[in-house]
């Protein structure tokens, strides 16, 4: 799965327009994926896919926009670059504000468009990456018994030992062994390894 | 001296016979195709004459003087006889023929031939001695003698002669002239037959009378003076109220003349037959025609401007073959420039329907072409300024077009740069490229070519237009703006439509002025899904196109539903208000009509347009 290849995907309601861009992109060297409806694309999108959407602004039946928030809805998080005809300000505002990785303007220029597309595979990966490791630290996680992740809740907020075993009514020995525990199946090298993992995998403190 | 009453009563009828005879004579003389005044006369004098005779007659002292005279008394009975059924004929158009023949038939024969052939004469054969007898106070003479036979065929004649008066009186009478049937054919009928029956009591030698032919004659004669007076008046009648009409139409000619002065009306006649025309003299040198120069159909159409003769030579055609009307306008050279004339002809026909004449009036309506084409160029210049507007209304939905296609063009070319920097490119590729690259940049030479015929200020040219293609381009000029607007757009076009005569640039104009405010009246609506415009094309009734546009907004309140139409009314902000009211002009100019409507359904409202269906090709 960390080997799949990105695709880029790119919805456009007009076809030479659509052609074209895609054609571009794969003679730059990408896999593309072109729809020739919002709809369509909808539809067929796999939300394990890597890669990022080119997205026209103003289609018939549904906006960019209107795009934007079906996948968010359908917990796809592919970047998205918007294409317009027109510059229009508050749309573009409220693109960038939903999280849109760009916003270019039609007629693009091949250096923006592969630029942007370049930054929006690579953010896709690195949030993919980041979504992977929350994952795995999660599973991890999992694997502690109650015990432990009061133990480890305290060890995260600084607490001592004995400070631990006070507030767990047990003694500062015991404490000692949970603690081993949970650096080992946490796969921590420090305490300071333990805070970032808890940190990531939004453990709170106590 | 001892006055004679016989005497002096012949005398004064015959005196009164050639009196009135002459009178008629001078009028014939005067006139002479007035036969029927020489005819009178001549039953005058022959009634002076059958005086005369009788006269003679009554101072007769032997019976050879008696018979003498009576045999000569024969020639001016004959000749009034004559002369009276004559009149009857030519003066009254009355009597059978065969009759009127047979009278004279008999009358010359009887008076004429067999009275100077026979012994004695046709009354007598033998005066056998005179009867003198008391009249009027005095001893005239009578004759006593032996009757011939013939005298049957002069009371033949005389019968005939009153059958032809009364079948004359008859017709008269049916024809619904009952005043000359009662005053000339009943006075010959009366004085005819008393002076008949007198006759044959004095020759059957029932009655010891002298002759009194002469009185019943002058009757008969008097009636017909009476007849040809009346005529005289009835003639100064109709002459004074021919001059009274004659100075009506002199006067109303008169009046004609200032009219068409006044009116600059031109007065002309083409003689078809033999190709010429005629043309009030003072405009012939308005026209640049010589005065006496024969100015033929190509002559006259030679003045007419290039521009508008074939026309004006096949609209002549046309009323020749057709109606008989030809009604044009055009212009015509003259030295004085070129001026406008509103033309109208009327064809004339002769019995077998050959057109051989051709009437009509020019007026000069210079005046008006000019205020026309003044009028027609501020209507062209505020329609080219609401145009501009509305262009500038749609630059985003304009230049959205124009990038899709700059879009592919960019994104294609910099594609083949790429396949061509390969070691080994992919020339199919590339090829493929070039002609999507191609047919894209003719995309976007088409949008810049409509937006400049949209934009362009020229004149109102009409052809022949199919509305359905005029909606399709207007859909594809509005095609981005209404997908911005999230408006959903449908054309709904019958199919075998009429083409309609119409300027183009004019007709896209009115429609996009109504999809656009279709597309206004919509942006409130909430729901996107709701913002439906709906443009219909299909025949009207009565020959002609008419273009709906629906849309789905809140509608127009029924107060304002005509208000709409009139200049600088605006529901926009920045609207000028003079969108709708260009449309209508632009309507108006077609001969259509515009007007708005709230949906049946409450939803929305529709604008409506047609224009008349052009004649077939």
């Amino acid at each position: 799965m960390k080997d799949r290849a990105p695709t880029v995907f790119a919805v456009d309601d007009e076809p030479a327009t659509l052609k074209a861009i895609a054609r571009l992109l794969r003679a730059a060297g990408w896999t593309v994926a072109p729809y020739a409806s919002p709809a369509e694309f909808l539809e067929r999108v796999d939300p394990d896919a890597p890669g990022c959407l080119v997205l026209d602004m103003s289609m018939p039946g549904m906006t960019g926009l209107e795009v934007q928030l079906a996948l968010e809805a359908r917990g796809v998080a592919l970047p998205v670059v918007f294409l317009t005809g027109r510059a229009d300000v508050p749309s573009s505002v409220k693109a960038m504000k939903r999280g849109a990785a760009d916003f270019l303007t039609k007629p693009v220029d091949e250096r923006d468009l592969l630029a942007a597309i370049e930054r929006s595979v690579e953010k896709d990966a690195a949030a993919r990456r980041d979504r992977a490791e929350v994952a795995e630290i999660t599973e991890r996680l999992a694997t502690l018994t109650p015990r432990e992740r009061e133990v480890l809740a305290r060890v995260i907020s600084g607490k001592l030992n004995k400070q631990i075993a006070a507030d767990l009514g047990t003694v500062e020995k015991t404490v000692k062994v949970h603690r081993g525990r949970v650096m080992a199946k946490m796969n921590a090298s420090s305490v300071a390894d333990l805070v970032r993992l808890a940190e990531r995998a939004g453990v709170r403190r106590a | 001296m001892h006055l004679s009453w016989v005497t002096a009563a012949w005398s004064a009828a015959i005196a009164a016979c050639v009196t009135i005879a002459l009178q008629h004579v001078w009028v014939w003389v005067k006139d002479r195709s007035a036969i029927d005044h020489l005819v009178t006369a001549a039953a005058m004098l022959g009634t002076a004459g059958v005086g005369v005779c009788e006269l003679l007659l009554m101072r007769a002292s032997t019976p050879e003087e008696f018979a003498f005279v009576l045999r000569w008394v024969q020639a001016p009975v004959a000749v009034t006889v004559v002369a009276l059924i004559v009149f009857v004929r030519s003066h009254l158009h009355a009597g059978r023929v065969w009759l009127f023949w047979a009278v004279i038939g008999t009358r010359v024969a009887a008076s004429l031939v067999v009275n100077f052939l026979v012994t004695g004469g046709v009354i007598y054969s033998e005066v056998v001695r005179l009867q003198p007898v008391t009249f009027l106070g005095e001893t005239v003479s009578t004759a006593e003698g032996i009757q011939s036979p013939w005298v049957l065929l002069g009371r033949l004649g005389t019968i005939l002669m009153l059958a032809y008066f009364i079948d004359a009186a008859i017709t008269i009478w049916r024809r619904g002239d009952r005043r000359r049937a009662v005053v000339v054919c009943g006075s010959m009928i009366i004085y005819g037959a008393v002076g008949v029956v007198h006759v044959a009591l004095i020759h059957s030698g029932r009655l010891r009378s002298p002759y009194l032919l002469t009185f019943a004659f002058l009757g008969i004669t008097a009636a017909m003076s009476y007849e040809l007076a009346a005529d005289v008046l009835r003639a100064r009648d109709l002459a004074e109220s021919l001059r009274v009409s004659e100075a009506k139409a002199r006067e109303s000619a008169e009046r004609l003349g200032l009219a068409i002065r006044a009116a600059s009306i031109v007065i002309w006649v083409w003689d078809i037959v033999k190709d010429e025309f005629w043309i009030s003299p003072e405009t012939r040198a308005l026209r640049g025609f010589e005065s006496s120069e024969r100015i033929t159909l190509d002559r006259y159409l030679d003045a007419v401007h290039p521009a508008d003769r074939e026309n004006a030579r096949e609209r002549i055609g046309v009323a020749l073959a057709g109606n008989g009307i030809f009604e044009n306008e055009y212009r015509f050279l003259g030295p004085g420039g070129e001026r406008w004339f509103s033309v109208k002809g009327i064809v004339e026909r002769d019995a077998g329907g050959r057109a051989v004449r051709m009437r009509g009036a020019s007026l000069d309506i210079t005046a008006r072409k000019a205020a026309e084409a003044q009028l027609l160029l501020q209507r062209e210049e505020l329609a080219h300024l609401s145009r501009v507007t509305m262009v500038g209304e749609l630059s985003g939905s304009l230049a959205h077009e124009l990038n899709q296609p700059l879009t592919a063009i960019l994104s294609n070319a910099q594609a083949a740069q790429r396949h061509l920097a390969h070691a080994a490119p992919d020339l199919g590729e590339v090829r493929e490229i070039l002609g999507d690259i191609v047919s894209e940049d003719k995309r976007a030479g088409e949008v810049i070519r409509r937006l400049r015929l949209l934009l362009r200020k020229g004149e109102v040219s009409h052809q022949r237009l199919d509305l359905s293609e005029v909606v399709a381009d207007v859909m594809k000029i509005t095609r981005s703006d209404l997908v911005s607007r999230g408006i959903t757009a449908s054309v709904n076009a019958a199919a075998d439509l009429p083409a309609v005569a119409g300027d183009r640039v004019q007709l896209q104009q009115v429609l996009l002025n109504l999809v656009v405010n279709g597309c206004d009246a919509m942006a409130g609506e909430p729901v996107a899904g709701e913002r439906r415009l709906t443009v219909r094309v299909g025949p009207e009734s009565a020959g002609a196109v008419r273009v709906s546009v629906e849309d789905h907004g809140p509608g127009i309140p029924a107060e304002r539903l005509t208000g709409v139409f009139e200049p600088f009314f605006t529901t926009k902000a920045q609207g000028l208000g003079l969108g709708l009211a260009v449309c209508r002009t632009i309507i108006d100019a077609h001969g259509g009509r515009i007007w708005a409507e709230n949906n049946r359904d409450g939803s929305g409202a529709s604008f409506h347009f047609t224009i008349p269906a052009a004649g077939p090709a």
